[in-house]
């Protein structure tokens, strides 16, 4: 049973301060969204490759590729920027 | 098709997968998923221990919004993955065959093929009380050789499917 009062823990971006000198906590940032976007594109291609072969040429593969990137690239836009193009109202 | 060529005088029927709900209840996770970042700063300002770090999911600030933006894109990309298995999942009844493709992930895909002349039984099954409202259950096909059966989980309207099944396997003579 603890006796102290729960100590607050630090926010994540206290993180930051440990990382070498010469390479700031925005660039750390800026290549940790490259390397979600370039994971998402590598899967992305896949499921487009899996949809374009396997979906029996059914009318439903393309309009599921399109809302799939278009809502993957409003919130990669998002992340980036704050703009979500016509998400953007949905977001905080 | 380009999974399997149709012989000469066959054609497609019909195609069966998984009932709706069934789909929308695999989604269910995900859409736990996306809406937790909003949920859980108001769930920490109702327990007062807790409520100073409800602060920290302000997502105007960048690297917030950057994270809420990742963890979103994470959520609808599994989400919009969980779609693709369930179309790509199919039944295909033809006039001679039924044929069953599987795609349990992005590489693992089987199709295999049975034909109607070697049915033997159809079974369909329906179980609890939302199956039975919403008419969802398994069909179970099985052959003259008791080791080969085709199992689907999860379609809808059952013996509607086992009807067409059996309708194309009485006009098949037995090979």
């Amino acid at each position: 049973m603890p006796t102290e009062p729960l100590q607050p823990f630090a926010p994540p971006t206290a993180l930051l301060s440990y990382l070498p000198s010469g390479f700031s906590s925005g660039t750390a940032v800026t290549w940790l969204l490259y390397a979600v976007f370039a994971f998402w594109a590598l899967y992305t291609l896949i499921a487009i490759y899996h949809w374009l072969k396997y979906s029996h040429a059914s009318w439903v593969a393309i309009p599921a590729i399109g809302v799939h990137l278009f809502i993957s690239i409003a919130l990669m836009s998002y992340a980036l920027s704050g703009y979500a193009f016509s998400l953007t109202p949905y977001l905080p | 098709m380009k999974e399997f060529e149709l012989e000469p005088g066959e054609h497609v029927v019909m195609e069966a997968r998984k009932h709706w709900f069934l789909f929308l209840a695999e989604l269910l996770p995900f859409a736990i998923l996306a809406v937790l970042p909003f949920a859980l700063p108001k769930l920490l300002m109702l327990a007062s221990p807790l409520a100073p770090y409800a602060g920290l999911f302000d997502y105007h600030t960048t690297l917030a919004r950057a994270g809420l933006g990742v963890w979103l894109l994470i959520s609808w990309t599994l989400a919009w993955s969980t779609f693709t298995r369930y179309f790509l999942n199919v039944w295909v009844l033809t006039n001679q065959r039924i044929v069953d493709i599987k795609q349990r992930g992005y590489f693992s895909r089987s199709v295999s093929s049975l034909f109607l002349s070697r049915v033997q039984d159809v079974t369909t099954n329906v179980v609890g009380v939302l199956p039975s409202l919403l008419n969802i259950g398994d069909i179970k096909v099985q052959t003259a050789a008791e080791d080969i059966e085709f199992i689907m989980h999860g379609i809808p309207r059952p013996e509607q499917m086992r009807d067409i099944i059996l309708r194309y396997v009485s006009t098949k003579p037995a090979q």
